[in-house]
């Protein structure tokens, strides 16, 4: 929006631009732009014009909640959470059918501690009114897991020498993850 | 008509506005306003992210532009948004036919009880004491 629109529509957009990705303020500007000039063509004077306008828009706080719904990134981070029992399971299952354990102890402790790290930037994703912190906490979870997933399909095939039965089911479960964060990754990345 | 009154429905709304072709988010309300002769009173903004949701569903694809120097992303139905917009279309007129006849049966319903315990006043039954 031009320097010469009135002060209150510049700063309803600074509101939204601190927390929206570029595209999509670039569309809520033409948007509100668009609004305010049929308030002028109407023969309102620029303040009341701009004071109309905004009205008509909505508060910022609902266009962002509105937005903070259809989020990428928290969608992928509830299906993440909701997938994560399934995969939990799974190697629960397969580990202590199998007796395999992935590494030496202190790696299993550093895995536990990057899955409960993932599982609260998964919460936050999927929880948060604030879209670019859902979107980079969805991000860092998604990576996080692949990553924590891939350790383990590694790890217990360098253990294991082979895959079989439960954890080879593990493994197909965790590989499928993996897929999934790395679509939800991209698709996140779109919207920063 | 609110916002809330419309919840369930803002999507096929938002479909038949691009029906006609494709259009920007401020142009897509002012079709909704002309369509309903300004009975539909949504808050601008709120059908921003709702286009958002379309798209992502893959019934409405967007392209930019630039009108006036400024950046403008117009959206337009796919294959897939025709046949969603049909669908519904549909079962709202099959909903509203229902719940129309059901209304309808109902008022008759009641003129006709209005209609008996009035004739039932003019003319009382004889008492047989």
């Amino acid at each position: 929006m031009p320097e010469s629109e009135p002060r209150l529509i510049r700063g309803y957009l600074q509101v939204l631009a601190a927390q929206l990705p570029g595209p999509i303020v670039e569309e809520l500007t033409d948007g509100l732009t668009e609004t305010y000039r049929s308030y002028r063509t109407r023969g309102l004077p620029a303040d009341a014009a701009a004071e109309a306008a905004v009205e008509e828009f909505g508060s910022a706080q609902e266009i962002l909640a509105g937005f903070a719904r259809v989020n990428p990134a928290r969608q992928a981070a509830r299906r993440l959470l909701g997938l994560g029992p399934v995969v939990g399971g799974c190697w629960v299952a397969a580990l202590v059918t199998s007796r395999v354990w992935p590494g030496p102890e202190p790696a299993r402790v550093v895995l536990g501690l990057v899955l409960i790290a993932c599982i609260g930037l998964t919460f936050v994703a999927a929880l948060g009114r604030r879209y670019r912190v859902a979107v980079y906490s969805g991000i860092a979870g998604c990576a996080g897991f692949a990553a924590l997933d891939a350790s383990l399909i590694v790890g217990t095939l360098l253990v294991a020498g082979r895959a079989s039965g439960l954890t080879a089911l593990a493994i197909a479960v965790s590989s499928a993850r993996i897929a999934l964060c790395a679509r939800a990754a991209v698709a996140a990345q779109q919207n920063t | 008509m609110r916002a809330e009154e419309l919840k369930g429905h803002l999507d096929a709304v938002l479909l038949a506005a691009l029906e006609g072709g494709p259009r920007h988010g401020y142009a897509v309300i002012e079709a909704l306003r002309q369509s309903t002769d300004g009975r539909l009173d949504l808050p601008t903004g709120t059908i921003y992210p709702a286009l958002r949701r379309l798209e992502q569903a893959g019934l409405i694809a967007g392209t930019w532009s630039v009108v006036g120097g400024r950046r403008r992303r117009e959206y337009r139905l796919t294959p897939a948004g025709i046949r969603a917009l049909s669908g519904r279309r549909a079962a709202w007129q099959d909903f509203s036919a229902t719940v129309t006849a059901a209304l309808e049966s109902a008022t008759r319903v009641n003129t006709a009880l209005e209609n008996a315990a009035l004739e039932d006043t003019a003319c009382p039954s004889p008492n047989p004491a």
